[in-house]
Order: structure tokens, then C-alpha cells, then sequence
């Protein structure tokens, strides 16, 4: 399924739209979720069974978390310091306990549905066995869902949210619609209180998430697609082309997934926007990043909020990674003691975050990569730092910083590219066509678009670029909008809407990007 | 409440604006302006031939769904090298077919008609709800014909290539689901009577002779379709063609001719063939017209050249 089908706008979410705005305020709720179950169900069928697992899971685990805190409570409420630490730690265990087992619990759905098939391959790689490949087929967002899982639990096992006793918000927490197949990965604590305001469809609310769908339809259909017509060659006969045809391929693709799912995430964030409820972000302008660190603070922002909060904080704060912490302190030096400990976080993250995206060898190194570029740039920051001032070269120059995002971006293309390959062999081939094969004046621009689709991409890119730059500076574009006249917001809508019937690269002889993130 | 009215009439109006803009641009996008004067008739992809360059097209299929399901123009050029289109709509009365075949041979000089047979049977009154809605596509034709503005937009600049992608599938609609039919002694367990009306048979007799007048092979064929075709439908439509002299190709009489595998290649549990079941049917109907001997092989003609690239971008999109 995908959010930029009619099936999805017109029939799925108006209906959804209609029904809702004369349903009774308490009944809202549950008018939601049966919606995201029935979208579900047809899209997973029976797997919905795995869906409801996990909710029950979670909901049932955080109860009994949260009446073990109570008992804990009751029982230190009259005891010295030292029993109180005891019965704390012994609450504690007792919680840690139900915790790990709601983790496994649903981290083995996880991995049965999307890691086995990888899993064996791996084993038959090492032994030389013949373990069958299962063809299985997950339940729709099940990465995304199961994220949201343990994201819950967690907070609750720590404290720093409360046990939810409504099931029927638990159950739209994991299967909200909108934000079931592509995320964002919302913490409960981001949509505990939206779901609490039952909002009206009200007109500003139903114009307002109009307009983030109409430009996500833009960034899909006009951009996306139309650059889809050149990747999808590239990356399928690479051998053809040469080193700056490929890093050509490279950028376009990297804009091409920006476009695909920060297009999404308009869509779905207009969605939930039409019912007056506020999602987070995915995306804050990721190609103005000065450095790696900054751009994955920027791309995909909820899924790295994800990895901070329950993988690096963690592995960080454990015990034996702060022994190793002192010991290095003391041995070595301050410094390699805290680059170390943020190196092993770091790994863990990289290592989930690339599999997270995917089984496969691609995006394993595909992780790796983004793991060895922002430790490397922790590693040399101090000596960048120290040779700028040595050459009286300003840090804060315009020319600098515009440096700096040219050198993030095209590590980014590179990363973009291994993350496309279809395996190890086509991404090594591919870059090394570009580094031993690189000639610009053999750049063929001519596959699968003409001059008349350039034109085009330039303007729909002039656009983008235009928005970014505007929020950027922390304007807020769409309210801005909202305040000039009738009259040249609705020439804007109208060039808006036409614009993508006329130049979105839709009908026979295209093939549309599929969702990209929701096979993650 | 006043407030809401007000929303609720500005939403209104800015529906309407739009649907005017759409219908202007849709006209302004138009390749054949002429096509306008037409349309009201039909859908949009069947009155495409009218966009197809002149006299270029050797065989004209129309029909019901059965004919846009059953036979993919673009496999007739790749193995064949003739030139095809489909003429066909969804549920399609005999009157419609035959101001489809008038309309196709306005511009085109076609040797062969192929016509499927099931719209013999159905009855011009009883017409299902949704046939009437296909006339609005007419009116919004943009989102049929959008990637026209290449023509239109930047004129002065040259790309070589007027292809515009907008028919590369030349009225064939390829739907590629499965979903498999059960109804396999369909030939005789429905033992309605069915009768050719004689209103369809008179516009049956117009087609024939439009096809006389035209010097045009024409051929009756009933495609696989266990859901609707009977035995009696297939022995009044015997008939028929035997009372004007025309071939019939009868694949649900003669099953063994297509061997369909009903579990992998209908679409819609029996009603029609999917993608794999074209292939099997537009190749046995290439064979066969093949033996007529009066159809030219254009793939090496580099006229036909658009074909070629059609054919490129065609298997493309079934990806």
C-alpha cells in the first residue's frame, strides 16, 4: 500500500475524514483504530494477530511495572534509607525481569519475520550448510511498530512515563494509520495527549493537512518519480556507465529518497494534521548538515531520537563500559577515555541502525560507513579546530560552512549509494567505477530523461530549495500563507495541484518510486 | 453556523474553479483536438487511435473488457510486428463497438477487425451504473494525457522525440493479479437461453459491412471468461458468423486452443484473463491472423519506429 494512491487519499482517508467529523467526540478514538485495523487487516490479514500481541504485551507489562512501582512505593514509605535501597533494587529486578521479557517477547517477532532468512543465509555462508530460505511476508510496519514497542516499555520500566490503563490508545499508539507503515517513530509521551484532544475536523485543520499532503504528492510525483526513471537504470546496469554517470546516479538518488520519504512523512503528517493531531517531525532540512552527525540529527530524526534514548545512552551508561571508561581515564587520558566509550555506543547504534534498515550485507556496511565517518570526525575535530586557527582560517565564514555541507553531501551520495546497491559486489563495483572511471565530460545526463524533464526537476528542486531555506530561518511558511489574500493563496493551491496532474511522472511508462522505508 | 457555511461555500467554489481549469487544460492538452468533437462516446484510451499517426495501424480489436484484457497490442508488435489497438471499454454495448470501428477507420486503414463476441449479448438498456461514469474521464482527459506538455511547453527546444509515453499499452490495460476461477463446467451448467436481440444483430450486420465497404478481414472471437459465456451464447454466436461468412474463434468451446490454467492466469476469478493469460491468447490470435497473409512485419520499417520505443517504455512499466 502506498499513502500517495487514490485508494489511500480519496477513498481510505475521505472516508475516514466524513465518518469522523459526525462521530461523537468520545467515540473518535476508537473510530481511529478501527480504521488503522481495517487498513491493516487488508493489507497483513491474519497477521494482524501479531499486531494485537504485541500490543497486549506492552500494555499488560506496563500495568504490572507500574503496580510494582505502587507496591515499591507503599513498602519505602516507612523504612530507613538503607531498607529502602534494598526493597528499590529488589522492585527493580523484579521489573527488569518483565522488561527484557516484553523485549523478547517482541524483538522475536522482529527478527522470525525480517532477520531469519538473513540469519541463514549468514550460517550457510559459514558452514556451507543448506538451510532453507523461507519465503516470509511481515506484518505491514512491523519495524516501525515494534520501535514504538519497546520505546513505550522502556519509558515505563524507567519511570518516565506512566502505565497507559486505556487499551484503546495503546492500540492506536502501535496502529495509528497514517503512521503505521512509514513512522514516525512517535514516543507515547509525543502522542498520549494528541489522541486526548479528540480533536473536530475544523477547516483550518482540514486546509492545513490538505496543503502538506498536496506537497508531498509534489516532492513524490513530480521529483521523485521523474529521477526514478534515471536510477533505476543506473543501479541495474551500472557496468554501462561511467564513474560520473554513476555518481550522478548517486546524487539523484540520494534526492530521490529525500524526496520519496519526506514526502511520505508530509503525507502522513497532513493526514494526522486533518484530525488535529501533531506528529513529530522526520525531517528538519537534512542537506544543510555540516557534518555527518548534524545530517543524521536531521534525516529520519525520530529513528535516531530512537537509537540515542534506548542504544547509545544505555551501552554509554553500562557497567562495563563505564569500567572501561575510568580505566582508560586513568591509564591513558580523559579524551581517549570519552572518544572510546562514545566509539562503542556508536558501534551498537551503527550495527542496529543499519540493520534496522534492512537484512542484508548493504546496509550492514551501510552503517558501518556512517559509524566510521562520525567517528572520524570526533577523532580529528580538535586538529581541524587547531589547524583553521593556525591558518587564520574562519570557522564561521559563509564559504566555509557552504564547504562543509558540499563535503557532507557527497558523503552522503556515496552512503546513498551502498545503501541502494543490491548487494556488496554491485556497491564496490560501483564505486569503483566512480574513483577509477570518473570523467565528466563522458557524463551521459540522457537516460530515461530529456532537457524538458531537467526543466522541470530544476524548477520542482528551485521550490523545494526556496521552502527549505525559509524554514530554515524559522519561518513558518504554511501560517504565512495562511495570512495573505484569498485570492493568491488559491492561484498557489491551484498551481500546486495542477502542476503535479501535469508534470508528475505518473501513467504508462513510468514506474512510480515504491515506498522505500516501508519494507524497512 | 454562519462560519461554517462560509467554509463550506468557499470549498465549493474552489472545487469548481478547479474542475473548470482541469476540463480547459485537458482540452489544451489534447494531441488531436478532433478527438474532442468525438469524445462523449467513449472513454478516452479507446478514441486514443484517433492520436495514432495516420494509416499506421493493421488491426483494430473491440469490445467489451475482454478484448482490453485479452490481447496486448504491444506483444503483437514484439512478436509479430503488426500494429494493433484496442478499441475497447468495460461493459461496452454493440452500438459503442461499432462507432468505435467507424471512428478507427476514419484514420486508419485496418486489414483485420477483431471483435469479441460478448457484446452480442448485452442488452443496450441494462447497461451497468458505472458505464455512465466512464463519460466523465472525457471531461478531465488530463490525467490520461498529462505528459503531453512535452509538445506544447518549451517548443524551441528540439529533444528528437515527440514521444510522449501516452499509449504505449494501445488500449490494452494490464492488470496482473491472480485470482482463480472454479466455474470450470461453466459451458454447461448455465443452461439459460441466451438470444441475440434484434437490435444488436442489425449493428452487427453495420459492422459487417463497414468491414466490407473497408476491404477488412473481420473476425468474431469469444475470449476465456467462465463467469458470464454459456453454451448457448457460444452456439448463437456460431451462428451468426456462419450466416455472414466470418471466422469465430470460439476459446471457451474450444478450450484446448488456449489451455488456460484457470488457478494462475484469470484476474478475476474466471471473468477474465491476466497478464499471463494474454500472452497465451494474443499470441495464438497473432498466429492465426499471421496466416492470412495480408499483414506486414514493421519491425525493421523505420517508420515504426515509435513502436519500438513504445515497446522499450511498455516493458518498463510492467515491472
Amino acid at each position: 500500500m502506498s499513502y500517495f494512491s487514490l485508494k489511500y487519499l480519496i477513498i481510505f482517508l475521505l472516508t475516514i475524514v466524513v465518518v469522523y467529523i459526525f462521530t461523537p467526540k468520545k467515540l473518535r478514538n476508537l473510530l481511529l483504530l478501527l480504521a488503522s485495523y481495517a487498513l491493516f487487516i487488508k493489507v497483513s490479514k491474519k497477521l494482524v494477530v501479531f499486531l494485537l500481541l504485541s500490543t497486549l504485551s506492552i500494555y499488560f507489562s506496563a500495568l504490572l511495572m507500574n503496580k510494582l512501582d505502587l507496591k515499591r512505593n507503599k513498602e519505602i514509605e516507612k523504612v530507613s534509607k538503607e531498607e529502602k535501597k534494598i526493597i528499590k533494587e529488589k522492585y527493580k529486578s523484579k521489573k527488569r525481569i518483565i522488561l527484557i521479557l516484553t523485549i523478547l517477547f517482541n524483538v522475536a517477532f522482529l527478527f522470525y519475520f525480517k532477520y531469519l532468512n538473513f540469519f541463514k543465509e549468514i550460517i550457510n555462508i559459514i558452514f556451507s550448510s543448506d538451510l532453507k530460505i523461507l519465503k516470509i511476508i511481515a506484518p505491514m510496519g512491523i519495524s516501525f511498530y515494534t520501535l514504538r514497542a519497546l520505546s513505550y516499555v522502556i519509558d515505563v520500566y524507567n519511570e518516565k512515563e506512566e502505565a497507559e490503563r486505556n487499551i484503546i490508545k495503546i492500540m492506536l499508539y502501535l496502529s495509528f494509520f497514517p503512521i503505521i507503515l512509514e513512522g514516525p517513530i512517535a514516543s507515547y509521551a509525543d502522542v498520549k495527549n494528541e489522541f486526548d484532544k479528540k480533536s473536530s475536523v475544523t477547516y483550518h485543520n482540514f486546509c492545513f493537512g490538505c496543503q502538506r499532503i498536496l506537497y508531498g504528492l509534489f516532492k513524490k510525483l513530480v521529483i521523485a518519480d521523474r529521477l526514478n526513471q534515471f536510477v533505476k537504470i543506473i543501479f541495474k546496469s551500472y557496468m554501462n556507465y561511467s564513474g560520473s554517470t554513476i555518481f550522478l546516479g548517486a546524487i539523484f538518488y540520494t534526492i530521490l529518497l529525500y524526496m520519496e520519504f519526506s514526502g511520505t512523512m508530509d503525507v502522513v503528517n497532513g493526514s494526522a494534521e486533518i484530525f488535529g493531531i501533531k506528529l513529530p517531525e522526520n525531517f528538519r532540512q537534512p542537506f544543510f548538515s555540516k557534518n555527518i552527525s548534524e545530517f543524521w540529527s536531521r534525516w529520519h530524526i525520530t529513528l535516531g531520537l530512537w537509537f540515542k534514548n534506548y542504544i547509545f545512552y544505555p551501552v554509554s551508561l553500562s557497567k562495563p563500559v563505564k569500567k572501561l571508561s575510568t580505566f582508560l581515564r586513568n591509564k591513558v587520558s580523559v579524551r581517549f577515555s570519552s572518544l572510546t566509550m562514545g566509539a562503542i555506543a556508536l558501534f551498537a547504534v551503527w550495527t542496529l541502525n543499519g540493520l534496522w534498515h534492512g537484512a542484508g550485507f548493504t546496509y550492514m556496511l551501510f552503517g558501518y560507513y556512517h559509524f566510521i565517518l562520525i567517528l572520524l570526525g570526533n577523532i580529528f575535530e580538535p586538529l581541524i579546530i587547531k589547524t583553521c586557527d593556525k591558518l587564520k582560517i574562519s570557522r564561521n565564514t559563509k564559504i566555509y560552512k557552504f564547504l562543509q555541507i558540499i563535503k557532507t553531501s557527497i558523503l552522503v551520495f556515496i552512503g546513498e549509494l551502498i545503501f541502494r546497491a543490491k548487494n556488496l559486489t554491485v556497491a564496490f563495483g560501483m564505486l569503483k567505477r566512480i574513483f577509477l572511471n570518473f570523467n565528466i565530460t563522458n557524463t551521459n545526463f540522457s537516460i530515461g530523461l530529456d532537457i524538458k524533464d531537467y526543466i522541470v526537476l530544476v524548477f520542482a528542486l528551485i521550490i523545494v530549495l526556496v521552502i527549505s531555506i525559509l524554514k530554515e530561518k524559522n519561518m513558518n511558511v504554511r501560517e504565512e500563507l495562511s495570512k495573505k489574500h484569498i485570492v493568491i493563496r488559491w492561484i498557489i493551491y491551484y498551481a500546486l495541484i495542477i502542476g503535479i496532474i501535469i508534470f508528475g511522472a505518473y501513467g504508462p511508462g513510468y514506474a512510480p518510486v515504491e515506498p522505500i522505508y516501508a519494507d524497512f | 453556523m454562519k462560519n461554517i457555511m462560509n467554509n463550506v461555500f468557499k470549498s465549493i467554489i474552489f472545487m469548481f474553479i478547479l474542475l473548470v481549469l482541469l476540463g480547459i487544460l485537458s482540452y489544451v492538452l489534447l494531441t488531436n483536438k478532433e478527438n474532442v468533437k468525438k469524445y462523449g462516446i467513449n472513454v478516452v484510451s479507446n478514441n486514443e487511435i484517433l492520436s495514432e499517426e495516420k494509416n499506421t495501424i493493421d488491426v483494430i480489436a473491440i469490445g467489451d473488457s475482454l478484448i482490453y484484457s485479452s490481447i496486448s497490442p504491444m506483444i503483437l508488435w514484439k512478436n509479430y510486428g503488426f500494429t494493433s489497438f484496442d478499441c475497447a471499454s468495460a461493459a461496452q454495448v454493440i452500438s459503442d463497438t461499432y462507432k468505435e470501428l467507424k471512428y478507427g477507420v476514419e484514420t486508419q486503414k485496418p486489414k483485420v477487425v477483431i471483435m469479441e463476441a460478448d457484446v452480442l449479448f448485452r442488452n443496450p438498456k441494462k447497461v451497468p451504473w458505472y458505464y455512465k461514469f466512464t463519460k466523465i474521464e472525457n471531461y478531465l482527459s488530463l490525467f490520461h494525457h498529462h505528459n503531453n506538455w512535452k509538445k506544447y511547453l518549451f517548443s524551441f527546444i528540439n529533444t528528437n522525440s515527440n514521444f510522449t509515453k501516452e499509449n504505449i499499452f494501445k488500449g490494452f490495460k494490464y492488470i496482473n493479479k491472480t485470482k482463480p476461477g472454479t466455474n470450470f463446467n461453466y459451458m454447461h451448467a448455465n443452461t439459460k437461453k441466451y438470444v441475440i436481440s434484434d437490435e444488436n444483430a442489425e449493428y452487427f450486420e453495420k459492422i459487417v459491412d463497414l468491414c466490407n465497404e473497408n476491404d477488412i478481414k473481420l473476425l468474431l472471437v469469444s475470449f476465456p471468461n467462465m463467469r458470464r459465456w454459456t453454451y448457448s451464447k457460444s452456439e448463437e454466436a456460431s451462428e451468426l458468423a456462419k450466416k455472414y461468412n466470418i471466422e469465430f474463434i470460439d476459446f471457451n468451446k474450444n478450450q484446448d486452443l488456449l489451455n488456460i490454467d484457470w488457478k494462475t492466469e484469470s484476474r478475476d476469478g474466471g471473468g477474465h484473463l491476466n497478464y499471463s493469460g494474454a500472452i497465451k491468447a494474443t499470441n495464438f490470435i497473432g498466429e492465426y491472423i499471421k496466416k492470412y497473409g495480408i499483414l506486414k512485419d514493421h519491425r525493421n520499417d523505420k517508420k515504426y519506429n515509435n513502436w519500438n520505443e513504445a515497446y522499450k517504455y511498455y516493458i518498463e512499466s510492467l515491472k
